[in-house]
C-alpha cells in the first residue's frame, strides 16, 4: 500500500498578518510587512508586534526566557493544531511528532550588560579581576536558558504536550525545509500518527542585523525598490530580514480521513544537496539545481510537471543569480515553462521560517488558483530566463509547487507539495 | 516521499574522536579502561572565584599536530568545536578510506555544534558601541575595526557543518542540530535515517563541542548545573554516586562515518559496527527538569529497541547518559528500570562522562563510539568513583573498573537540556 502525508491544518505568524486566511489577503493585495526600524537605524526589517505572552497565556516566570522567536512558534503551532481539529487528548503524546528549524539564538548583550557595568574601572575599562570574582552574578540566573537554541522549541512541546520524536535543525532556510522533510518521513514509517513541523526566524535583533550587514546580505537601499528586498531585481543589491513563523501538522492521508479531517494538499518530494559558491555567501548554481532534481525525482514527476517555482529569491546579487541559473538548467528545453515566485519582498527573509510560510502560502495557491504578484514595484533582470509573477496577480491553479529553501553557507533543500485527491 | 521505501541497513566503517582523555579513538579508550580521568582544573580562563573551577581541557597541541592541513586554511573561519571535528573526522574518514568514494554527492554531513560562544573581550568591545535599549551604533563598530565578522561566523551552527563538507568533499544533505546535549546522538540518528530512506549513501555524522570559556562557562554556573564540591579534580565527576552534585563541563568531539552496507561492501571497507535503531523523545515537562519518572527517556530507550526490531533481552549494555547531576542520574535508572524491569540489574550500565565529562553536543556521539570500540576488545568501560553506594541508584553501574566481557547490542542515551531525548540501539556487525 502507498500512502501519502497531507497537511491537515496550519499556523503561521508574520509581519502582515498572524491567520492565514488573513496573511493570504494582504499578500493578494500587494501588502508588505517591512518597514523602516527607526531609532536612528539605517535599517529596515517586517517585524511582527501584537503577540503578547500574556495574551498568549505564557506565564510571567516562562516569558523571561522567551524572545519573540518563542511566542512566534507557540503561537504558530497551537494555530496548527487548531486548525486540524486537534484538541489535547486526541493523539497519546508520545504519538506526536515535532520538528523546526530555529533561527540563531544570539547572546543578548543587553543580558550581559549588568555583569560588565558591575565590573567597570573609573576609566570605562573592564576590571576582570572583579567581573569573574563577582561581576557575573549580576547577570540573570535565567539568561543561560533564553541563549540555548532548543528551548523555545522545548516550550512550545511543553505547552502542547508533545513527547514523540523531535529534532531541531538550525538556522537558515534549508533546517525549515529539512524539519518538514522530517516530519514527512516520521509520519510515513509511522513513528507518529501526527506531526507539527515548520521553522521559525530568528528576532530581528540588532546582532541580527550587524551579522547580516558584515556578510553583506542585507539591502544596501539602492536600485528603483528604494531599500526594498528585490528578488531577481535588475538593481537588487540583498535582502531585508523579516520575522515570521510556520508550522503545518502532517498526518498519513488515510489517517486524516479516517479522522474526517480536511486536507487540500500533500508533501510528495524532498531533494538536499550542499556546496557553497566560491565567491559569494550563498549556494552554489550545480547544488541548488541537484536538491531540485532530487525532489523531483522522489515526487516522482519531471520538470513538467511542476507549474509554479516558489523561489527562495532572497534579493541578493549572486544568490539570486545563482538560483536563476539552476532553475534554468533545471526546467531547460519545456515548451511551457513555470510560473516563478518569491514571498521574501512581503514577509522579509525568514530564514528558518521561510519554507514553512512558503508551503502554507503555496498550498493556499493551490487551492485558490491565484498566484499573487510579487511585492513591490521594481524591473526584474533582463538576464533572468523566466517569469516572475509581477504587477497583477497570475489566476494559475498550480497542480504542483516545488519550494526552494537555501542557506549563506551553501545548504540547499527543495519541497514539493501538489493537490491531494480525497480517497473517499 | 510515500512509505513504499524499503530499509536500508547502516553500517559503521569509520570513527574518530578526540577528547580530553585522549587525541584519537585508541588512546581515549586505553585510558577510559584503565579507569583514567581527563578532567583537571581549567588552565584556558581565569576561575577564581567561580564556585567550579574544573573542567574537561583538550590539549591543544594535539589540535596542532593532528589538524588536517586543508584545515589550517580555514583557521580563520574555524570554531574550535570545528578544528576538534576536523581533527575526530580526519581518523575517521581514513579508516572508512572516505577519500575513495566517487560520487561526493552522495556523501552528506550530520553535526551537532552550537558554535563558538563570544569572549569577554569581544563583549567588553561591543559595549561601548551599544546604547542599553536595543541600538548598535553599527557604523562607530565598523570604523573601529576591532570586531571581526568572522567572529559573527563561528557563532553560527551551520558554520562547522558546511566547513565540514568543504574539507572532506561531501555535497550531499547538510544538517546542523542545535539539541543541547542530545544533539551529537540526534545528529547521528537522523544521519542513520538519511541513508535508510535512501537519501545518501555516505554520511559523516557527531558532534563538537568548545564551550569551555567564560562566556559558556558562566552559564552553567549560574543555573548551577555544574559541580561544585568535590576533593580532587578526577574525582569531580562521579555518576550515580551517592556525593555527586553536578556535571563537569568538558569540550570535545566525535566523528562516526555511516555508509548503506551494500555501497560499504561494493567498496570493500572493513564494516566496524552497525547502527540498528534511533529514537527520540520530548520529556515535554519543564525546561530546568527532566520528568522525574524518566518518561521521555523511557519513550527514546524503548523507541530505538523497536526500530531496531528487538527486545530487552538481546541488549547486552546500556551507555548511559550519567551526567553526575542528582537529578539525571536518579531519573536514568529509573528510566532504564521501567523499560527492562526485572532484567534492569543484569544490564551493564556505565557513564563515560566520569572519565571524560560532558562534551554536550559531542557526547552522543563519542559515548557511541566507545561502545563500538568495547564491543570490539570485549570491554565494557567503567564508571570511575563510584565511592558511596546512592541507594536509588542500584543498577550495576561497572564500577571503577573495566569489566572483560563480549556483547552485541547496546543502548547509548543522550538526554538534552530542556528535554530532548535520544537513544541510539547500536550493534556489532553480524552478516
Amino acid at each position: 500500500m502507498t500512502d501519502t502525508v497531507v497537511i491537515t491544518g496550519a499556523g503561521i505568524t508574520t509581519s502582515i498578518g498572524h491567520t492565514v486566511s488573513g496573511i493570504w489577503t494582504a499578500l493578494v493585495a500587494g501588502n508588505t510587512g517591512i518597514r523602516p526600524l527607526g531609532n536612528g537605524s539605517p535599517d529596515a526589517a517586517a517585524t511582527v508586534s501584537g503577540l503578547d505572552p500574556a495574551a498568549l497565556g505564557i506565564h510571567p516566570r516562562d516569558a523571561r526566557i522567551m524572545g519573540r522567536h518563542s511566542h512566534m512558534l507557540i503561537k504558530a503551532s497551537r494555530d496548527a493544531y487548531a486548525a486540524a481539529g486537534i484538541v489535547k487528548g486526541d493523539f497519546a503524546p508520545e504519538e506526536i511528532g515535532f520538528f523546526a528549524g530555529m533561527g540563531m539564538v544570539d547572546y543578548s548583550i543587553s543580558d550581559l550588560m549588568p555583569g560588565l557595568l558591575k565590573s567597570l574601572r573609573v576609566d570605562g575599562s573592564i576590571d576582570y579581576d572583579l567581573f569573574f570574582d563577582s561581576g557575573f552574578r549580576e547577570i540573570h540566573p535565567l539568561w543561560p536558558l533564553s541563549m540555548l537554541n532548543n528551548i523555545s522549541f522545548c516550550q512550545a512541546a511543553i505547552g502542547l504536550d508533545i513527547r514523540g520524536e523531535n529534532t531541531v535543525f538550525s538556522p537558515h532556510a534549508d533546517s525549515g525545509a529539512r524539519a518538514i522533510a522530517e516530519g514527512v518521513r516520521t509520519v510515513l514509517e509511522r513513528k507518529a500518527k501526527i506531526a507539527l513541523a515548520g521553522g521559525v526566524s530568528e528576532a530581528v535583533s540588532p546582532e541580527a542585523l550587524a551579522r547580516g550587514r558584515y556578510f553583506g546580505v542585507i539591502s544596501r537601499g539602492e536600485g528603483d525598490g528604494n531599500g526594498t528586498c528585490m528578488p531577481f531585481g535588475q538593481n537588487r543589491s540583498g535582502t531585508i530580514f523579516g520575522e515570521g513563523c510556520g508550522i503545518v501538522s502532517l498526518e498519513l492521508r488515510s489517517s486524516a480521513e479516517a479522522r474526517g479531517a480536511g486536507y487540500d494538499t500533500m508533501i510528495t518530494g524532498y531533494g538536499s544537496s550542499c556546496r557553497k559558491d566560491a565567491e559569494a555567501n550563498c549556494p552554489a548554481i550545480d547544488a541548488i539545481a541537484l536538491s531540485m532534481k532530487q525532489a523531483l525525482a522522489q515526487a516522482d514527476t519531471g520538470p513538467e510537471g511542476i507549474d509554479l517555482v516558489i523561489a527562495h529569491g532572497d534579493g541578493t546579487l549572486r544568490g539570486d543569480g545563482n538560483e536563476a541559473e539552476a532553475i534554468g538548467l533545471v526546467f531547460s528545453g519545456l515548451s511551457g515553462q513555470p510560473a516563478v515566485y518569491s514571498s521574501k519582498p512581503a514577509f522579509g527573509h525568514l530564514l528558518a521560517g521561510a519554507p514553512a510560510v512558503d508551503l502554507i502560502i503555496g498550498s493556499a495557491m493551490i487551492t485558490q488558483g491565484i498566484v499573487p504578484a510579487v511585492t513591490g514595484a521594481y524591473t526584474t533582470d533582463p538576464t533572468i530566463g523566466f517569469t516572475l509573477v509581477k504587477g497583477q496577480p497570475l489566476p494559475l491553479r498550480p497542480k504542483r509547487v516545488l519550494i526552494n529553501a537555501l542557506s549563506y553557507e551553501g545548504q540547499c533543500s527543495s519541497l514539493i507539495i501538489e493537490a491531494a485527491v480525497h480517497q473517499r | 516521499m510515500s512509505d513504499n521505501s524499503s530499509r536500508r541497513r547502516v553500517a559503521v566503517t569509520g570513527f574518530g574522536m578526540i577528547t580530553p582523555l585522549g587525541r584519537n579513538t585508541t588512546e581515549t579508550f586505553d585510558r577510559a579502561s584503565n579507569g583514567l580521568s581527563g578532567i583537571d582544573y581549567i588552565k584556558s580562563f581565569e576561575t577564581n572565584g567561580l564556585p567550579c573551577r574544573v573542567g574537561g581541557e583538550v590539549d591543544d597541541q594535539w589540535i596542532e599536530e593532528l589538524l588536517p592541513q586543508s584545515a589550517r586554511r580555514l583557521q580563520a573561519y574555524s570554531s574550535r568545536g570545528l578544528r576538534l571535528m576536523s581533527v575526530a573526522t580526519r581518523e575517521a574518514a581514513g579508516l572508512a578510506r572516505l577519500d575513495l568514494v566517487s560520487d561526493r554527492t552522495r556523501i552528506g554531513v550530520s553535526l551537532g555544534s552550537h558554535g563558538d560562544n563570544p569572549s569577554v573581550e569581544d563583549i567588553s568591545l561591543l559595549h561601548r558601541f551599544y546604547d542599553g535599549k536595543g541600538n548598535w551604533d553599527i557604523r562607530g563598530l565598523m570604523d573601529a575595526g576591532g570586531y571581526s565578522c568572522l567572529n559573527f561566523f563561528r557563532r553560527k551552527p551551520d558554520a562547522a557543518p558546511a566547513l565540514l563538507s568543504m574539507l572532506f568533499d561531501c555535497k550531499g544533505p547538510n544538517l546542523s542540530f542545535v539539541s543541547a546535549c542530545s544533539a551529537g546522538a540526534q545528529a547521528i540518528g537522523e544521519a542513520y535515517r538519511i541513508i535508510r530512506e535512501g537519501s545518501a549513501d555516505v554520511m559523516i555524522a557527531g558532534g563538537c563541542e568548545a564551550t569551555l570559556n567564560f562566556t559558556g562557562f558562566i552559564g552553567f554556573v549560574l543555573i548551577k548545573a555544574l559541580v561544585e564540591k568535590y576533593a580532587t579534580p578526577p574525582q569531580a565527576s562521579r555518576p550515580f554516586d551517592r556525593k555527586r552534585n553536578g556535571f563537569v563541563m568538558s569540550e570535545g568531539a566525535g566523528s562516526v562515518i555511516l555508509e548503506d552496507l551494500d555501497h560499504a561492501r561494493s567498496r570493500g571497507v572493513p564494516i566496524l559496527g552497525e547502527i540498528l535503531g534511533y529514537g527520540d523523545s520530548a520529556d515535554a515537562y519543564r525546561i530546568t527538569d527532566t520528568h522525574p519518572k524518566g518518561d521521555g527517556a523511557i519513550l527514546a530507550m524503548q523507541g530505538a529497541m523497536d526500530d531496531a526490531g528487538i527486545g530487552i533481552g538481546e541488549i547486552d549494555y546500556i551507555n548511559a547518559h550519567g551526567t553526575s547531576t542528582v537529578q539525571n542520574d536518579l531519573t536514568e535508572t529509573r528510566a532504564i528500570k521501567a523499560v527492562f524491569g526485572d532484567r534492569a540489574r543484569q544490564v551493564p550500565v556505565s557513564s563515560n562522562k566520569s572519565m571524560i565529562g560532558h562534551t554536550i553536543a559531542a557526547a552522543g556521539a563519542i559515548e557511541c563510539i566507545l561502545t563500538l570500540t568495547g564491543m570490539h576488545r570485549s570491554i565494557i568501560l567503567p564508571t570511575i568513583n563510584q565511592e558511596n553506594p546512592d541507594p536509588k541508584c542500584d543498577l550495576d553501574y561497572v564500577p571503577n573498573e573495566a569489566r572483560s566481557r563480549r556483547y552485541r547490542r547496546a543502548l547509548s542515551n543522550s538526554f538534552g537540556f530542556g528535554g530532548q531525548n535520544a537513544c541510539l540501539c547500536i550493534g556489532s556487525f553480524e552478516e
